[in-house]
């Protein structure tokens, strides 16, 4: 027993010896850049689950728990922004976890405050990484006082670009369709502001027209400008006459144009002119999404051996996401469990990408 | 691996405190993590004060010596890139051997045998079975990778699966194609259904079958219930077992939920609906009308984790079975499915 402490104590102190913890450092930065060199997901999710078990396993309280897989977090966000992934997508806390007992839900949103306050002091370094944070999910079940926190660190990163980091904070899935669902529809049912009247009426240009072809004799025309403006002379110029048909357009949006738009404009404000509902495609949903400005997602990684989505980006993995399931606790997670799942994922993009080449190929033969 | 972090630094991530337990300030933290940050970026934008007083000493040299050294990274970086990955597709090699000889292995204990009595006593020691099971499975081009391609192959894989899921005791099952072939040919793929289940539970015990897909009527043909019906049900003979099967396609998914979207914008437009009112609620209860329930397992013949285009809305807290690297439907992955099924905790809320 003291022999097996003894032995941990070694390990330990071996391990955080500088120039192993240096070694340990340059490995992990050779890994990342090797990877750099192969296909990267542009979009990958985490569904940190197991930081209870991982407490229970090693008789932890359930809050430290949070607070490694915290850590565990931060390693694995280090390793994917150097490795090139632009958005990331985390689930902090689902709406369900409300239903947890108080004490651990306070002490999980503490922890959310404190993060927060000291990332909001570490502006600059924050700026560094180029990484900006987005809270997805219904901010409105969200203590105000985190909210505070939370606000000022998106607004604090709100102008980094390179990357994002989006944590669904009280998040699930069938909230955020609901969501899209709802503002599409309300989108639709918005009527289309009615088009600027124009200047020119299309009777009147056709009676130009008419005007123009026959100006010889153009008596109808004629007889009407002459009795509204009382013309000097009738000197059937072409030139002439155009000028008095051109100030007589001028008059009409006074005179005629009013009785004769009217009924249309009246049928118009009966039956208001909405988008039509035929347009809505699956990229209006997708636009709609929390997510939306976030390129599709291509790999969703999650712990602890549950082999479920948990209301987790249904509407973004369905469709081409590689969905990894992992044994071990979020705690544990780190380059070692991660490398092979993304080598794996190189691996079959490159081998989806030989097998569409071959199928063109044959087309082409 | 977790232990590249010493004790100090640990103390002070955990608890924000140093050794003599004071409270951290900003500038203390900045220098402990000195070590794990990144190069400031490179943009020639950044105030970066030292490499530009360097430049301007000499700026050719140290130009050069920079290119070569991101030179030499890259070449290295290749180099690892590539090691690592013959590595790891030596290991997946393995790993999918490994895989086959499981799978032998498990064939070897378990096999049907064409004979319910024989799945029933697989799933008999389980005591949490799913009362709706779906599957996905694919219409393969060509048989390169196992025995069944084309229509016929999917139509035998649907058959099959029927009858296991049947003699399991599982009342529901949905079948999930993307493309949505299977559609076309209700009418034949019903009759070849029946006839599998005939050779499986025999002509006088065959299970009542019902095969549904969204918005096509439920096919159950004329001829099915009165030659049931003409055989004087004798009072000893147990109730015959039911079935519906659920035919799934792509457009079941998103587009089934755009349709909704239409619908409920062209009321929005006729003011009979408030967009207020579109609740979670509203939508799961159309959903579940017009496509399917949720089903409590989802079975993957695939390789790997992909759900190619299946409902969105459903899969919800589907517990996902896929046997990694299989190749092909077969009963050992349906087996494993069911049983890792019953292991499972339900947990709510993660």
């Amino acid at each position: 027993m003291g022999d097996s402490i003894y032995h941990s104590r070694m390990r330990q102190w071996f391990a955080s010896s500088p120039p192993v913890t240096w070694g340990i450092r340059q490995l992990r930065e050779l890994l990342i850049g090797a990877l750099r060199q192969g296909p990267i997901p542009q979009h990958v999710a985490f569904v940190m689950d197991g930081n209870r078990r991982f407490a229970r396993n090693n008789h932890l309280e359930t809050v430290e728990g949070h607070n490694l897989g915290f850590e565990a977090l931060a390693r694995i966000l280090e390793v994917c922004y150097k490795s090139g992934v632009k958005v990331v997508t985390v689930y902090a806390f689902s709406i369900e976890n409300f239903k947890r007992s108080k004490y651990e839900v306070d002490a999980l949103m503490e922890m959310a405050k404190t993060k927060l306050t000291q990332l909001s002091q570490h502006g600059a370094l924050l700026d560094r990484y180029g990484a900006s944070i987005r809270i997805l999910g219904q901010r409105e079940m969200v203590r105000p006082d985190v909210l505070e926190r939370v606000d000022a660190a998106i607004k604090l990163t709100e102008k980094n670009t390179r990357c994002i980091l989006n944590v669904c904070f009280p998040y699930t899935s069938r909230e955020e369709i609901t969501g899209a669902v709802q503002k599409t529809v309300s989108n639709f049912s918005k009527p289309i502001p009615p088009p600027l009247k124009r200047p020119f009426s299309e009777t009147h240009i056709t009676r130009n027209l008419r005007a123009q072809t026959n100006h010889s004799v153009p008596e109808d025309a004629q007889s009407q400008n002459s009795s509204s403006r009382s013309a000097s002379t009738s000197s059937s110029k072409s030139s002439q006459e155009n000028g008095q048909d051109y100030s007589s357009a001028d008059a009409y949006p006074e005179s005629s144009a009013p009785t004769l738009a009217d009924p249309a404009d009246t049928n118009e404000k009966i039956r208001e002119v909405y988008p039509d509902s035929e347009s809505i495609t699956a990229e209006t949903l997708t636009a709609n999404m929390l997510t939306a400005e976030a390129p599709p997602l291509d790999l969703l990684v999650r712990t602890s051996g549950v082999q479920r989505l948990s209301d987790f980006m249904l509407w973004q993995c369905h469709q081409n996401t590689s969905i990894v399931f992992l044994d071990c606790l979020w705690p544990e997670f780190d380059l070692r469990q991660f490398l092979p799942v993304l080598v794996e994922w190189q691996w079959q993009r490159k081998k989806e990408l030989e097998n569409s080449g071959g199928r063109l190929r044959d087309k082409e033969d | 691996m977790t232990t590249h972090v010493d004790p100090r630094e640990r103390r002070a991530f955990h608890h924000d405190t140093n050794e003599n337990n004071q409270q951290l300030t900003a500038e203390e933290r900045e220098k402990l993590l000195k070590p794990y940050l990144p190069e400031p970026p490179s943009d020639p934008a950044s105030p970066a004060g030292s490499p530009e007083r360097n430049a301007r000493k000499a700026p050719k040299s140290v130009r050069k010596q920079k290119s070569i050294r991101s030179f030499l990274a890259n070449q290295l970086h290749a180099l690892v890139f590539l090691i690592t990955h013959t590595i790891f597709s030596v290991w997946f090699r393995f790993r999918r051997a490994y895989h086959a000889v499981v799978h032998r292995i498990h064939a070897l204990y378990h096999y049907h045998h064409r004979t319910p009595e024989y799945i029933r006593k697989d799933v008999a020691k389980l005591d949490r079975k799913p009362e709706h099971v779906s599957v996905i499975l694919d219409l393969n081009e060509s048989d390169d990778d196992q025995g069944n391609s084309g229509l016929e192959g999917l139509v035998h894989d649907v058959c099959e699966i029927t009858a296991w899921t049947v003699s399991a005791g599982i009342p529901m099952l949905s079948v999930y194609e993307q493309s949505g072939i299977l559609k076309n040919y209700m009418p034949q793929l019903h009759s070849a259904i029946m006839l599998t289940l005939g050779s499986y539970f025999g002509e006088d015990r065959k299970p009542i079958l019902t095969l549904r897909a969204p918005l096509i009527q439920a096919f159950s043909p004329p001829a099915t219930p009165p030659n049931g019906n003409s055989r004087p049900s004798s009072p000893d003979t147990p109730e015959p077992l039911r079935i519906t099967v659920l035919l799934l396609s792509h457009t079941d998914g998103r587009d089934t939920m755009v349709d909704l979207t239409k619908t409920l914008a062209d009321m929005a437009q006729k003011k009979t609906i408030d967009p207020e009112d579109i609740t979670t609620d509203l939508i799961n209860s159309e959903l579940r009308d017009a496509v399917s329930g949720e089903p409590e397992l989802l079975i993957l013949f695939s390789p790997h984790v992909v759900l190619k285009g299946y409902p969105p809305w459903q899969v919800r807290l589907t517990e996902i079975y896929h046997v990694p690297d299989n190749v092909g439907v077969n009963y050992q992955v349906f087996l494993r499915a069911l049983y890792n099924y019953a292991k499972v905790e339900m947990r709510f809320g993660r």
